[in-house]
């Protein structure tokens, strides 16, 4: 994406308007991680669930179907949310590469899902299965290390500075 | 009030070291994520939203060992948090009211939030129950982010 693009974007009346209130950009992020606050953690219990390891008494389909608009109304939020963050600083995030590996991680998820869309689809399959097929272990134990790396490189975006840039001399001259 | 502590935060590894600190954080976020997480579902079952194949009891109980498994990890890398600047944070009054909140929160959680999804299945008391559980841990978390903008 041409840097005109990103500077555009993060200069739009809603971009410059976010970033400069005191106010909203905080709330923002704030509703970022009240998503995955709320709504991330149940990602975990869809895998561990369907791993074995947690809520063993209640059938596999119960908790991923019951889960499932849950899950999705939580990556609405937090989805809308940092498209907003991302927006406002759009030219200021563009060369860090924490971001980049976070929008990797998604494209990676979106691919997992289309994989592995038969073990979420036939989940009450699960349920009368009395060995988890290695298909569905491998399903949850991806999405798993997928999201935590997503967690993860995200938190890395507030921590990269680009390196400043060097003096060139016919510029000083 | 003033508070002080006569404590020298430079030597601290989450200070020196460079990974420290955002590692802690990851782990925080995770943390919460597994504790809110799982009361969100048992709230969600509280408020009549989801979830209604289960009673908010076995909710309570099949995620019982996440959530405080999840608060732990808060409560551990919470601390080691504060330790890398606790003269900032004690003054800091997003710093405050996340705190009291939290103290709320948990022993909110622990009493009358435990007793009535053990008891109740639905009804008022139930809704209240879970209504002010979602705003309690929400309000931890705005009281956290704000912390970094006061």
């Amino acid at each position: 994406m041409p840097p005109e693009i990103v500077q555009w974007f993060q200069d739009t009346a809603l971009g410059t308007a976010i970033r400069e209130s005191a106010l909203v950009f905080p709330v923002i992020l704030s509703l970022h991680l009240t998503g995955m606050g709320l709504f991330g953690g149940m990602i975990l219990m869809t895998d561990l669930r369907i791993l074995g390891i947690a809520l063993t008494k209640h059938p596999v389909s119960d908790i991923v179907n019951g889960l499932r608009p849950w899950k999705h109304l939580g990556l609405t939020l937090t989805a809308t949310c940092g498209i907003l963050l991302l927006w406002c600083k759009a030219a200021i995030y563009y060369p860090n590469p924490y971001l980049r590996i976070k929008l990797a991680l998604f494209v990676l998820i979106i691919i997992h899902a289309i994989v592995f869309r038969g073990v979420y689809r036939n989940v009450a399959d699960l349920d009368r299965s009395r060995v988890i097929p290695g298909r569905a272990k491998m399903a949850a134990v991806l999405s798993m290390v997928l999201w935590l790396g997503v967690l993860t490189a995200g938190r890395w975006i507030g921590y990269w500075e680009p390196k400043a840039a060097p003096v060139n001399a016919a510029q000083v001259n | 009030m003033a508070l002080f502590l006569a404590y020298d935060p430079s030597t601290n590894p989450l200070n020196t070291n460079e990974w420290a600190f955002p590692v802690c954080e990851v782990l925080h976020i995770l943390g919460f994520a597994i504790g809110i997480g799982t009361i969100t579902m048992v709230n969600i079952r509280l408020l009549g939203l989801g979830l209604k194949k289960e009673t908010p009891a076995e909710l309570w109980k099949g995620t019982f060992a996440w959530t405080l498994g999840g608060l732990a990890l808060v409560l551990i890398t919470g601390p080691l948090i504060f330790s890398s600047d606790p003269n900032m944070y004690l003054r800091n009054q997003g710093f405050r009211f996340k705190i009291t909140m939290l103290v709320l929160a948990l022993i909110y959680h622990y009493t009358i939030y435990r007793k009535v999804a053990l008891t109740k299945t639905s009804g008022g008391v139930a809704v209240m129950a879970g209504a002010v559980s979602l705003l309690l841990w929400m309000s931890v978390i705005f009281g956290g982010i704000f912390i970094a903008f006061l």
